[in-house]
């Protein structure tokens, strides 16, 4: 199931995109998935996860006038897309390719490989040059993608591309939560890749369809250390969703501790929370209220169309 | 709208560009540049 990480963080980039201008494409990469054995590989499944993807962004409000979406097969169905995947894997050692699946989510040490994963990365480049983008948006974790295709683009004389990477939204067990794979020879962003949302068990993510009691149990449980802002999800939470989407953030607290308060900035609340003027139990439960209304829209449209999510459980189910 | 606005637009809430100029000459010359996301279809591990 799509959790807030994909939802809220590449939603919200996405929505920019649009409005600076972009026209965007949301690539349902089917292939990719099926070479990283998700669903055990099975295709059928895999598509009905794209739909439901697909769904979730509507959902989210990009819809199909603001938005393209293209799958993978339809772009590996051209008759000159495989010869492109070939071009780029002439200009890369089979060393480097390897070094490059922690994009898949393999950890830098993973030796016994699938031959397919190394197309991987080659299929990633090669995607990013038939659909003649200007700009590859993902989260950090893929910035080995788009190195090698920048590469291989100068190296081939194809117009490289930009690249833009964004923050990668931690679990709700923080840093000392993660595991300890190694995911980028630079030790700090290998901490945060393995920190991420989507690393790690069910109940270290919220997901777009938690209802917000929901939300609000599996944040009282996350971890959210008195004055420390360092490793800490609640408080990146503020930072990379409360304070892009609002003007201004307004933490309700009871009077007897002190009555509502209002920031304009995340350095403000910041500074609020490392100097004790916040309790960490306000920061999550309004973390929790603001979380609920980001997502209300999304649990609405679910409940007019509930077919895709229920095909979703059912495939994840087995 | 204006270059300085679609600029901040698409750097914000960012960790990285590669490379700045680059984006900015995109903003320049192009309207209606072309951008994506991609998307494992996939459950409980994402990417």
């Amino acid at each position: 199931m799509m959790h807030i990480g994909t939802g809220l963080v590449c939603g919200t980039k996405i929505k920019d995109m649009v409005q600076a201008g972009f026209h965007f494409i949301i690539f349902l990469a089917d292939w990719h998935s099926m070479i990283n054995n998700k669903f055990g590989g099975d295709m059928e499944k895999i598509e009905t996860a794209g739909e439901y993807f697909k769904h979730c962004f509507t959902a989210l409000g990009l819809t199909e006038d603001k938005v393209e979406y293209i799958w993978a097969s339809e772009l590996a169905s051209k008759p000159n897309y495989w010869e492109r995947v070939i071009r780029i894997a002439k200009t890369i050692t089979a060393q480097r390719a390897m070094r490059a699946l922690p994009i898949m989510g393999r950890d830098l040490k993973t030796q016994d490989v699938e031959t397919a994963s190394l197309f991987y990365p080659c299929m990633q480049a090669a995607d990013i040059f038939e659909m003649s983008l200007d700009v590859a948006c993902a989260g950090i974790d893929q910035r080995k993608a788009h190195v090698l295709a920048r590469e291989a683009g100068e190296k081939l004389r194809w117009r490289k591309p930009v690249a833009l990477h964004t923050p990668m939204l931690m679990g709700l067990a923080g840093i000392q939560g993660s595991d300890k794979g190694n995911y980028d020879e630079d030790p700090k962003l290998s901490g945060v890749i393995a920190a991420k949302m989507s690393k790690s068990k069910p109940e270290n993510t919220i997901l777009l369809h938690d209802s917000p009691e929901l939300i609000e149990e599996k944040l009282r449980k996350a971890y959210c250390p008195p004055k420390i802002v360092e490793g800490n999800p609640v408080i990146e939470y503020y930072r990379l969703l409360a304070f892009p989407a609002n003007k201004t953030v307004v933490l309700k607290r009871d009077q007897k501790y002190g009555g509502d308060l209002e920031f304009s900035s995340f350095r403000e609340l910041e500074e609020a929370y490392k100097s004790e003027k916040i309790h960490p139990q306000d920061l999550k439960v309004n973390m929790a209220r603001i979380l609920a209304d980001m997502l209300r829209r999304v649990r609405g449209y679910f409940d007019k169309h509930p077919e895709p999510l229920e095909q979703m459980r059912n495939i994840e189910a087995r | 709208m204006s270059r300085e606005t679609r600029l901040e637009l698409v750097t914000r809430g960012t960790v990285e560009i590669i490379q700045p100029a680059e984006l900015q000459r995109v903003l320049e010359e192009k309207k209606k540049p072309r951008a994506y996301w991609g998307f494992e279809c996939s459950g409980k591990q994402l990417r």
